[in-house]
């Protein structure tokens, strides 16, 4: 994609700048207010979860995608499964494993591993990014795929964090959670370990990893904002 | 696995630029080499094994609730393993490097299956498992999977149809098919995210047409046609990923014809058709009776108008300011108002009086012409009523003009408005009946007064001489006697407006004293007449100079004295000598003259001599039964409805 970049005029990217800015601008403005400002779009709890659940749903669709047609195009000698255990990085993060597990744990532990995986995935991915553009074997449709991809990540994380700020400001979940953003723990999850990893397996690990933070964020609703059938 | 692997390679190939797929065959033909110990359940084969000789194997492990999983095995071509116990489950949860095998947790053995329950299943864990033996270990590198990966919902249950709409042709129809989620699934919590396919087809067709998968639990079928019967059944699986689930127990739809649907639609036509054609109709007539329409639904309002007349004014009572309008004061006198008050009235006829009727000599400006060339006036403008307002005029005017001419609408306006004269209600009708009108509605005039029944206001020019004579023909057989006084008093048509009652006397006994005179002499110019008369006056032969028909010589009565104010300048234009023997006298032409305005603005008009000893007397409008051209503020009220 970076070598079809083609020469723009100034004025179409005065345009673009224009719209892009404004639409930042109107997307914060529509951030999380709190009680009593003027001009704030309120958005409920639930609704925020409604967002975030799709957003990751469709996370992990792609990462399915990707998946898939990884294993078309390099096709895996045998099940992988079975010989190697992959050294997915985030192995070292321990998540509920089930429903009732995953039922058990408190709300903010729960919490606090969806956001250490989308922490811990946002490097890999750009770098994966970076590889499938430079590689061309990959159609136009995969390297998309992958860039869509990454930026989902970046923005599921944003959208969980200010899931997070809701709660904390309804008092819904304790502020024990800390920012995960800050670069100590950004250097925790930098680990060299993903490099090692081949990009079948990188693909591999996410999309296991997408399809937790589906279903913990899942859960998650279920237990913060009760609704029929919870 | 071999089919698998074909398969994959066809795609591959197709896709993969040149340089990998050379790899990509050597490696395939590297593989196809190896013998394939067993099949893979988590690979989607066709159920069918090439090899022969089949060791004990695991046929398949769904887990239908991501929380549950089952294994089931197969003893193979062995049969010496097929006993029960023979063979033993175990596997290995790799979550973690230092894990064991372990045994199954819960066997059914009759069915050859390993079940898993909620506490030994973990998601996102490898599992691998295997069959044991007595002493063989029986294991395939491809029996590791993870929980969610085989996954295979249970199908949805209670399916249902219901009908959408049928297409105004009435051959298809479109249905809503709804159903509930699997109940092992727990879709509730939002564990499990399903989302479901359709599939149709027609009861005996083979294949089946398959909609496309969406996560709702209701879905419309389009298109399906009337009469047909239609199966369907619906299978679903977790987003996002392969497996699908079974397929449900199908439902038939079937739409059979409606026929009350058929009847209904030409009978909304035909009404629609039918109201609009009628409104059309109405339209049409409308538009073609739309004056007639008019005139019935607003006629118009008859409002009196009079030029220079205020209808207010006559409201407030302000009879004076009227009467002086009337009268001639303004420009406009009684004829326009009589006009226009009659404007939208049919049967009121008025008659245009103009300069060019002036000049003909017809029997509408009889008087006019007649009066003007006898007594040698000037001419005078006819329309212009206020002649009468105006004494100043030139003598000799003939005031018949004032009478006759203009108004014989006005008289015969007056005439038909004045009520409480039923004599002169057959002489109205006459004189309406006929077009002319002016010359019967002065002969009912004359009627009225005894005397001058049986007499002609006017008299007919039947020729004029070359020495400027007009010689006139009157129209009835007079009395004698009234007549030939009326007529010697008719004779002073002079005009002169400013002859008094006693002239008219001297008149009178100059025609008597003219008994000679056979003939009569009009003498159209002033001067001349005198000496014309006398020089006439001389001859007697009655009937001598009569040019034309209907000629009538008029001897002079023997009684009749000669007045010498006859010779004088003020001699009457035309003298009608009267001969009471002859019965062929013909009476004169009696016009009606205006003398003179008396003090109440009421005009005097020439009083016949037998009527009253005074000829002095005026003419009461109301004592005559035709007022002409004369109306009084009195008689305002009668006139204004």
């Amino acid at each position: 994609m970076s070598a079809h970049i083609r020469p723009v005029s100034p004025v179409f990217v005065v345009l673009v700048c224009l719209a892009f800015c404004s639409r930042l601008s109107s997307m914060k403005a529509a951030s999380i207010c709190t009680n009593g400002q003027t001009g704030c779009h309120f958005i409920s709890l639930a609704n925020l979860f409604d967002r975030v659940i799709q957003h990751s749903a469709r996370m992990h669709g792609i990462s399915n995608d990707l998946h898939s047609e990884f294993e078309l195009y390099f096709l895996p000698s045998k099940n992988q499964i079975g010989r190697v255990s992959h050294n997915c990085h985030t192995s070292t993060i321990l998540t509920p494993n089930g429903k009732e597990n995953a039922q058990r744990i408190a709300r903010e532990e729960l919490t606090e591993v969806i956001l250490k995986l989308l922490v811990a995935w946002r490097d890999p991915l750009w770098h994966f990014h970076q590889d499938m553009a430079q590689h061309h074997e990959f159609n136009n449709f995969s390297s998309n795929k992958s860039l869509e991809m990454s930026d989902m990540v970046h923005e599921l994380r944003k959208g969980v964090q200010k899931v997070v700020e809701k709660m904390q400001m309804l008092g819904i979940i304790s502020t024990s959670i800390g920012n995960l953003g800050t670069p100590e723990a950004l250097l925790a999850s930098n680990s060299a370990e993903w490099r090692l990893m081949n990009d079948y397996d990188l693909l591999y690990c996410f999309r296991r990893d997408s399809n937790k933070i589906q279903h913990y964020l899942k859960i998650l609703k279920c237990r913060i904002v009760p609704e029929n059938g919870c | 696995m071999s089919q698998f692997l074909s398969s994959k390679l066809r795609n591959n190939i197709m896709a993969a630029p040149l340089s990998s797929s050379v790899v990509i065959i050597l490696l395939i033909s590297a593989l196809d080499w190896l013998p394939a110990p067993g099949s893979a359940f988590l690979t989607d084969w066709d159920h069918t094994t090439s090899s022969a000789t089949l060791e004990p194997h695991f046929t398949d492990c769904i887990s239908r609730d991501l929380e549950t999983f089952r294994c089931w095995w197969s003893p193979g071509s062995l049969h010496n393993l097929s006993t029960l116990g023979a063979l033993k489950v175990f596997y290995l949860k790799k979550d973690s490097p230092t894990s064991e095998w372990k045994e199954c947790p819960e066997y059914i053995h009759y069915n050859r299956e390993c079940f898993f329950d909620s506490n030994h299943t973990s998601v996102w864990i490898p599992y691998c498992v295997q069959l044991r033996g007595q002493n063989i270990t029986y294991f395939n590198e491809d029996d590791c999977f993870t929980v969610e990966n085989i996954v295979r919902p249970d199908p949805p249950v209670s399916l249902n149809w219901t009908l959408l709409k049928i297409s105004p042709s009435g051959l298809s129809y479109d249905v809503l098919v709804n159903w509930e989620p699997p109940p092992s699934a727990d879709v509730g919590v939002g564990w499990m995210r399903i989302e479901y396919e359709i599939q149709y087809r027609e009861r005996n067709a083979t294949n089946w047409k398959a909609l496309e998968k969406q996560p709702h639990t209701k879905q419309t079928i389009y298109g399906l046609q009337i009469g047909k019967e239609y199966e369907v059944h619906i299978r679903s699986r977790m987003q996002a990923f392969v497996k699908f689930g079974e397929f449900s127990d199908s439902i038939f739809i079937e739409v059979t014809e409606i026929p009350s649907r058929h009847g209904l639609v030409p009978f909304t036509l035909v009404v629609i058709f039918g109201i609009v054609g009628v409104l059309i109709v109405i339209l049409l007539i409308v538009i073609s009776w739309q004056q007639r329409l008019m005139m019935i639904i607003l006629p118009p309002v008859p409002v009196p108008k009079i030029k220079g007349i205020d209808s207010e004014l006559l409201k407030k009572g302000k009879l004076g300011e009227l009467n002086f309008l009337l009268n001639g004061g303004g420009l406009n006198g009684l004829q326009p108002y009589a006009k226009e008050f009659y404007h939208e009235e049919p049967w009121v006829e008025f008659i245009e009086m103009d300069k060019e009727n002036e000049e003909g000599g017809d029997k509408v400006d009889n008087c006019n012409s007649d009066t003007q060339r006898l007594l040698g006036l000037p001419h005078r403008n006819i329309e212009d009523f206020s002649a009468i307002s105006h004494p100043d005029d030139d003598s000799g005017q003939t005031n018949c003009y004032d009478t006759d001419l203009p108004e014989h609408d006005t008289q015969m306006l007056i005439a038909s408005m004045l009520p409480g004269q039923p004599e002169n209600h057959q002489a109205i009708l006459d004189a309406l009946a006929l077009e002319t009108g002016e010359r019967p509605l002065i002969q009912t005039q004359i009627e009225g007064p005894q005397t001058w029944v049986n007499t002609d206001l006017y008299a007919q020019v039947s020729n004029v001489m070359p020495s400027g004579g007009v010689v006139l023909s009157p129209g009835q057989q007079p009395k004698i006697q009234e007549n030939t006084t009326g007529s010697e008093r008719e004779t002073q048509k002079g005009g002169k407006k400013s002859e008094d009652c006693e002239d008219n006397e001297g008149i009178k006994d100059w025609k008597k004293s003219e008994a000679q005179f056979q003939l009569l002499v009009v003498v159209p110019e002033g001067s001349g007449s005198t000496t014309e008369n006398n020089a006439q006056q001389t001859s007697t032969p009655p009937n001598s100079p009569v040019p034309g028909p209907g000629y009538q010589t008029i001897q002079p009565q023997p009684m009749e004295t000669k007045p010498a104010a006859m010779t004088d300048g003020n001699q009457p234009t035309y003298i009608l000598p009267e001969s009471p023997q002859s019965q062929l006298f013909t009476p004169v032409a009696d016009y009606t003259v205006v003398q003179e305005l008396d003090t109440h603005h009421s005009l005097l008009l020439n009083p016949p001599p037998s009527h009253s000893p005074s000829l002095c007397q005026p003419q009461h409008p109301l004592k005559a039964p035709m007022p002409v051209g004369y109306i009084t503020p009195d008689l305002l009220g009668n006139l204004v409805p």
